[in-house]
């Protein structure tokens, strides 16, 4: 129970929680969009924002939100002209990001190397108050979104032809998803870290997606596993002094393979009864 | 004034000419099939009069208005939409109802005459019964049928339908041309119907295009003859 009368647990909880609001929203439309590995190359890139930031002497947020959001154009104007296999486009990038992020590191090594570790791997500690008032402004900006905008996301993540012939601004909605998903993963990053984020925003509508099978549904079931999913990891995360992306991912695995296990037994039972 | 008007339209990919020479007009009330060869460019040409691509010559002019004075639609139903997203979290009856929410209807709740429609769309291809199914569970040719349901639900000005055929039998096909038959002969909708069926098609439709290699020109570029009034 003490570890809820520290503020800076207090800080990662509400963080954790306005996450877990934004991560299946964010989550679903990557799956069905087939750009799961776009999240990836965000978060490699970010780590180019960070090293940049701290090169400069600037707060790294900043220069980190800057760099994903010019990624992020960039990601959709790539996706567009490699229509037939994007995945190009985010392997190109991912490795960049990467390239960049180690050239940088390496110009300002003395100072980086502490706190590099920190954005890789994630640390409960290192939420500050600012940060956090940017992750909750961010998750209450996404869920209006969300609610005002639900019919049209649904028919351009359906098929992007047919939402252009219902009149659709399918490059402003799809360049202002990218650069959302680029704001979410620098912001998240101190907290889960650069290596697992984008698994912190996938895997929830990943199991979501094998209970429900509406739109709606997947979102809100999300939600449900992902403040269960996060809450679970800051806590094991706290007791057992791991990091707490690795400790998140880990529970958001063994969820994912209850469901599995879950789904399996009921099929069983279900053949069974058709067989009897 | 035609809904659609098509002038001297070309269109390249890369620096290989595709299509070349095509011109006509798509009035209320026209059911017009557009027929060719494999690879003759038949959705490209749809996808260059929809937006989706942007001609390389000449123009595509979709008017402002339709018959009755208010903003002209389009519904579209794509070539192998079966391939569609099987995982795709949705029932057969959300994806016809998204049909209704276009049109600056967005943002308003569905009203029971638009709920009639989406009826009236999933019992016209026979899915009605199985409104309440997962997506991904429909066999191809099921998919096919709720895809047009979609478009149907529309109520568009114009539909557009690239092979929408493929995968039912000979009896839901027929059903199926009666139905554009009628919309277009008492709704004043208009169609433009890419699709290999000319034999069946020519009791039905008014119009016909056909997209042809002429003698002299590169062995992928596509033109068409005139436009042919059917009985």
């Amino acid at each position: 129970m003490e570890m809820f009368f520290h503020g800076f647990m207090q800080r990662a909880f509400l963080a954790s929680f306005s996450i877990s609001i934004i991560a299946p929203i964010l989550g679903l439309l990557l799956i069905l969009r087939r750009q799961s590995l776009m999240a990836d190359t965000l978060s490699h890139v970010s780590l180019a924002g960070v090293a940049l930031g701290l090169l400069l002497g600037v707060n790294p947020t900043w220069t980190n939100i800057l760099v994903v959001i010019i990624l992020a154009i960039i990601l959709e104007y790539l996706r567009t002209i490699y229509r037939s296999y994007s995945e190009l486009s985010v392997a190109l990038l991912m490795s960049a990001g990467m390239a960049i992020a180690l050239f940088l590191m390496s110009l300002n090594q003395a100072k980086t190397s502490v706190n590099i570790t920190q954005f890789l791997f994630g640390s409960i500690v290192t939420i500050s108050q600012e940060q956090l008032i940017l992750l909750v402004g961010l998750s209450i900006i996404i869920a209006l979104l969300y609610v005002f905008f639900r019919k049209p996301l649904y028919v351009l993540t359906f098929d992007e032809d047919t939402a252009f012939t219902a009149g659709l601004p399918i490059k402003r909605m799809s360049i202002l998803f990218n650069v959302l998903t680029g704001i979410t993963i620098a912001v998240s990053m101190p907290i889960v870290g650069a290596l697992l984020v984008s698994a912190i925003i996938i895997l929830p509508a990943a199991i979501a997606l094998r209970i429900s099978h509406h739109f709606n549904g997947v979102i809100l079931i999300g939600m449900v596993i992902a403040i269960s999913g996060m809450t679970s990891g800051l806590i094991l995360s706290y007791q057992f002094s791991t990091p707490p992306g690795a400790s998140i991912t880990l529970v958001f695995i063994a969820i994912f393979s209850l469901t599995l296990l879950f789904r399996t037994f009921l099929n069983i039972r279900k053949n069974r009864k058709t067989v009897v | 004034m035609p809904y659609i008007t098509v002038r001297d339209l070309a269109f390249k990919y890369g620096t290989e000419t595709v299509l070349t020479n095509i011109s006509f007009d798509i009035y209320a009330g026209d059911f017009m099939i557009l027929t060719g060869e494999n690879g003759a460019a038949k959705s490209t040409l749809l996808r260059n009069i929809l937006g989706l691509l942007k001609p390389t010559q000449g123009t595509v002019t979709i008017a402002k208005l339709n018959n009755q004075n208010k903003p002209l639609t389009l519904g579209y139903v794509p070539q192998q939409v079966a391939s569609f997203n099987v995982g795709f979290p949705s029932t057969v009856y959300e994806l016809v109802q998204s049909g209704r929410f276009q049109n600056g209807r967005w943002y308003k709740r569905l009203s029971q005459v638009d709920k009639q429609h989406i009826k009236s769309a999933l019992l016209a291809v026979g899915m009605w019964d199985m409104r309440h199914k997962k997506i991904g569970d429909l066999s191809g040719g099921q998919k096919q049928r709720i895809s047009i349901a979609r478009t149907f639900a529309t109520d568009a000005d114009v539909y557009v339908l690239d092979e929408p055929t493929t995968g039912m039998d000979k009896a839901s096909r027929e059903a199926f041309y009666q139905l554009l038959k009628h919309s277009c002969t008492y709704h004043k909708k208009a169609v433009l119907m890419v699709t290999h069926d000319y034999h069946d098609l020519q009791n039905y439709a008014n119009r016909h295009i056909t997209l042809t290699r002429k003698e002299g020109t590169p062995w992928r570029c596509f033109s068409m003859d005139s436009c042919k009034e059917l009985s």
